[in-house]
């Protein structure tokens, strides 16, 4: 997911005219232009099948072949999809979903009801694979009426954002899928959604085609694509010709010199939107102590290189944890920028770091890289000794996890980014104590700040605005005590053809495009 | 065939076996050493650490490495080569899915090294030492020594993005698999469209197929050429050529009837060599052009750490090129029976 992390080196192919232009996928039948659509992708778009347990690159295509509940929306708000209108109890524990009527399955052709929603969720948090967690809070789903599904939960939780996910909360037929084989089945590549788009066909490591589904509860009426095909291309530069040469219509990923190379391209353009995915490094707190060492190391970082020169401006700095256009983030917050005196005043009169830094980063991720070196640079110009180290991200994650603390590393990078748009995850999964550590790889202890981001869990659901307020507050204590130095927010550039329209970049759904939406002109 | 015939040949046998057992073991060694953990793999990103522990006695990684190994040799004979961690799908069956088309893209390539990397071996040696021996040594060179993924890119910079020849990536057009239903039989589409006689599809393919298998296929013409041109020089200076010069007969017939024949020996080796180079050689054309092979495969695993994978492809490429130089050591020996008592 280190979306736009890597810096591939290719230069080559600039200038010239495309040959092959003009093969603008007319003549499969149907209405020309807005026939067929190609999405190129840098890695291979199906692995695994089966809805319940996809949680990677699979919902590219699959939020094209299945619906959710509900969709998150760019602003923060969620609106109706296979639900017209849901409510919550002022406890935040009882969650009721009114249907759609007039949902037809795919392959099935059954109508949804209640009952195929209860049985889609409970198969996914039964066979506990991929994102399924995100269904931790529910106690029990009750099928009132046809069309009416009530969540009992164990804990109050925002059922609406979790119902919104990109990975693990699709509502598909269940019954019909494990009477046809079940994992198995999906996995011969066949889908049981609700979605516009049904499996055509499908090769293993080859092209996927989809199809429309002509029972689409919204209709065909409109500008539509028939066809959708998504196509593997790995490496950069041919994923780059083939946008320009018009055979791709739209590609999700490319390094940033042919972003810039492409600016001026007369058929492709570049499209930039923020993403919830976040850059940070994590400050080890049992190794530095110290507050005041914390302190000095976040003003020695250099956040204007980090964002300017190695993501080449397709980011912007953080300011706190929850990365800007997520609810939670505060724009209020403030920030450090790099001030190298400061750094040195503070570790002087802390008295020094009495032992060599160790920085590690995720190997492959080549602005990790650029920003692990550039701030090693940083502090050795401050007389702090700094080995710098880049490895696979599970010896990372080991290393982290060491249980000799004196053998951890002192400061990590990584990424972290929602299951579904909520900042909970942020604060949780990196800072809120743990006994067995797992993600706090800052091994931060606060019980004040604990309290704070349960106290906003519970009220999310109920009341976003005291669990914004109280996020506030969190994300206070973290910048005054120091255990991370928030880096920069990343921001996606997609590079499409300009013929293509209707496309919103939608940071809930990273990397998805919704084809019923888009069209070409 | 004498006895000495088939004792060689139980010996190399049973020294393929050797073999294959060895690579087994030192893979799966090298597997233990992967700083990776396949069962945080094995449950995705954000995992909790039930779930790791979980999956961790799933896949059996709790217990004791030498029991983990003599378990997976078992499983191996049985023709069960374990469950891929990035797939969840049995690696055999990922195996075959991916291996096609890889397969496809070899045999063409050797194809071609064969057909241009002999005549133009000939065409050295009757001209030695002339314009045309130093021209197909610079190009020997050059094929040999240009870094395949470099001339891959070139390929599709010329033909492609120049010329608009040949398609600049993938198997077939988006437009053709929509408008022209696939018949898969071998997952090799031009075979496939040769056995059911789909010319369209052979045409299409065809097409996708040629600058990759080109990219290929540079290194073995380099080597095939040098090759038949040194066997062929040998042969020519020998007594009975010379006889045939001296009683009259035409220079074409002496190089291909009297001269090419016995010269092709040890460049049938190579040939089968650079087979086993190009399975693995392969996996850099696929890359650049979008190809849907062992490499797509070979490399998601290698990120992932999916040892089952990496251990599978392994093998298989391994097992390939045992088989093959053991073909060649077969089909030598039968040619020249000389060999076999070595």
């Amino acid at each position: 997911m280190a979306a736009l992390a890597t810096v591939a080196v290719f230069a080559g192919g600039c200038g010239g005219n495309p040959a092959g232009q003009g093969q603008d996928t007319a003549g499969a039948g149907g209405d020309g232009a807005n026939d067929v659509a190609v999405y190129a992708s840098s890695s291979e778009v199906m692995v695994f099948w089966d809805p319940a347990d996809s949680f990677s690159n699979e919902i590219i295509a699959m939020n094209n072949m299945y619906e959710t509940l509900v969709r998150a929306q760019p602003d923060g708000t969620v609106k109706p999809l296979l639900a017209t209108s849901w409510e919550s109890s002022p406890d935040g524990l009882t969650w009721t979903f009114h249907l759609r009527q007039g949902v037809k399955f795919h392959g099935s052709g059954a109508e949804m009801t209640a009952e195929h929603v209860k049985k889609a969720i409970e198969r996914t948090i039964r066979r506990g694979r991929g994102a399924s967690f995100i269904w931790a809070p529910v106690d029990r789903i009750e099928a009132k009426d046809k069309y009416t599904v009530v969540f009992h939960l164990k804990y109050p939780a925002p059922l609406d954002l979790i119902a919104a996910a990109g990975y693990g909360a699709f509502i598909y037929d269940a019954d019909y899928a494990e009477s046809q084989g079940g994992e198995e089945w999906f996995n011969a590549g066949h889908d049981a959604g609700t979605g516009p788009y049904t499996v055509q066909s499908w090769t293993k490591g080859g092209d996927l085609v989809l199809t429309r589904f002509d029972d689409y509860w919204q209709g065909w009426d409109g500008k539509h694509f028939r066809h959708i095909v998504f196509r593997t291309i790995e490496d950069p530069g041919t994923r780059r010709q083939a946008v320009e040469a018009g055979e791709a219509d739209f590609v999700n990923q490319l390094p940033f010199d042919s972003l810039e190379a492409l600016a001026n391209h007369p058929q492709v353009e570049v499209v930039t939107a923020p993403s919830y995915q976040n850059l940070l490094a994590l400050l080890n707190t049992e190794k530095l102590k110290d507050r005041q060492v914390r302190e000095a190391l976040a003003w020695a970082f250099p956040y204007e290189a980090a964002v300017q020169d190695v993501a080449a401006g397709y980011a912007t700095q953080a300011r706190g944890v929850v990365p800007a256009g997520l609810w939670g983030h505060s724009a209020d917050l403030p920030t450090r920028s790099q001030d190298l005196d400061k750094a040195r005043q503070l570790l002087e009169q802390a008295g020094g770091i009495d032992h060599k830094l160790l920085i590690t980063y995720t190997s492959g991720d080549d602005a990790q890289r650029q920003i692990a070196e550039l701030y090693a640079a940083n502090l050795r110009s401050l007389g702090v000794e700094v080995e710098v180290r880049g490895m696979p991200w599970e010896a990372q994650w080991d290393l982290a996890k060491s249980p000799q603390p004196e053998q951890r590393q002192d400061i990590l990078l990584f990424y972290w980014w929602p299951e579904y748009p909520t900042p909970d995850t942020f604060f949780r999964n990196m800072f809120h104590s743990e006994d067995e550590i797992v993600f706090n790889l800052s091994y931060y202890r606060n019980p004040r700040f604990d309290q704070l981001i349960d106290e906003a869990a519970k009220v999310a659901a109920t009341d976003r605005d005291r669990a914004v307020a109280l996020y506030r507050q969190a994300d206070q204590i973290l910048f005054d005590d120091v255990p991370v130095i928030p880096i920069y927010d990343l921001q996606y550039a997609r590079v499409k053809k300009r013929s293509l329209k209707g496309y919103v970049d939608n940071p809930a759904y990273p990397n998805v495009v919704f084809w019923y939406d888009v069209y070409r002109e | 065939m004498g006895i000495a015939f088939w004792r060689y040949i139980v010996r190399r046998l049973v020294l393929a076996v050797g073999v294959l057992a060895g690579v087994t073991v030192v893979t799966f060694l090298a597997a233990q050493v992967i700083p990776a953990d396949p069962a945080a793999r094995w449950v995705g990103p954000h995992a909790t650490a039930e779930q790791i522990a979980r999956a961790r006695e799933e896949l059996g990684l709790d217990r004791p490495v030498p029991v983990q190994y003599v378990d997976y040799v078992a499983r191996l004979l049985r023709g069960d080569w374990g469950t891929a961690v990035v797939t969840h799908q049995p690696v055999l069956s990922d195996l075959m899915a991916y291996l096609p088309p890889t397969l496809e893209l070899v045999v063409a390539s050797t194809l071609l090294a064969f057909l241009v990397g002999v005549p133009l071996g000939v065409v050295g040696a009757r001209y030695r030492d002339r314009l045309p021996d130093h021209l197909s040594r610079l190009g020997a060179i050059a094929g040999v020594s240009m870094p395949t993924f470099w001339l891959a890119l070139l390929l599709q910079l010329v033909f492609f993005r120049q010329l608009g020849w040949f398609p600049l990536q993938g198997r077939l057009d988006t437009t053709f698999q929509l408008v022209h239903p696939v018949r898969v039989i071998t997952g090799a589409y031009v075979l496939d469209g040769l056995l059911v006689g789909d010319w369209a599809l052979v045409v299409e393919a065809g097409r996708h197929l040629v600058l990759p298998a080109v990219a290929l296929a540079a290194y073995p013409i380099g080597l095939v050429m040098r090759m038949v041109r040194a066997s062929l020089a040998e042969v020519l200076a020998e007594d009975h050529i010379r006889n045939a010069r001296a009683l009259g007969v035409g220079e074409g017939t002496i190089l291909f009837r009297y001269a090419l024949k016995p010269a092709l020996g040890p460049v049938l080796t190579v040939v089968g060599l650079s087979f086993g180079y190009s399975l693995t050689g392969a996996f850099l054309v696929e890359a650049v052009f979008g190809w849907p092979g062992l490499g797509r495969y070979a490399a998601n695993a290698l990120v992932a750490g999916d040892y089952p994978a990496i251990m599978g492809v392994t093998i298989l490429v391994a097992t390939a090129y045992v088989m093959l130089n053991l073909v060649v050591d077969v089909l030598q020996a039968w040619l020249d029976p000389r060999i076999a008592l070595r």
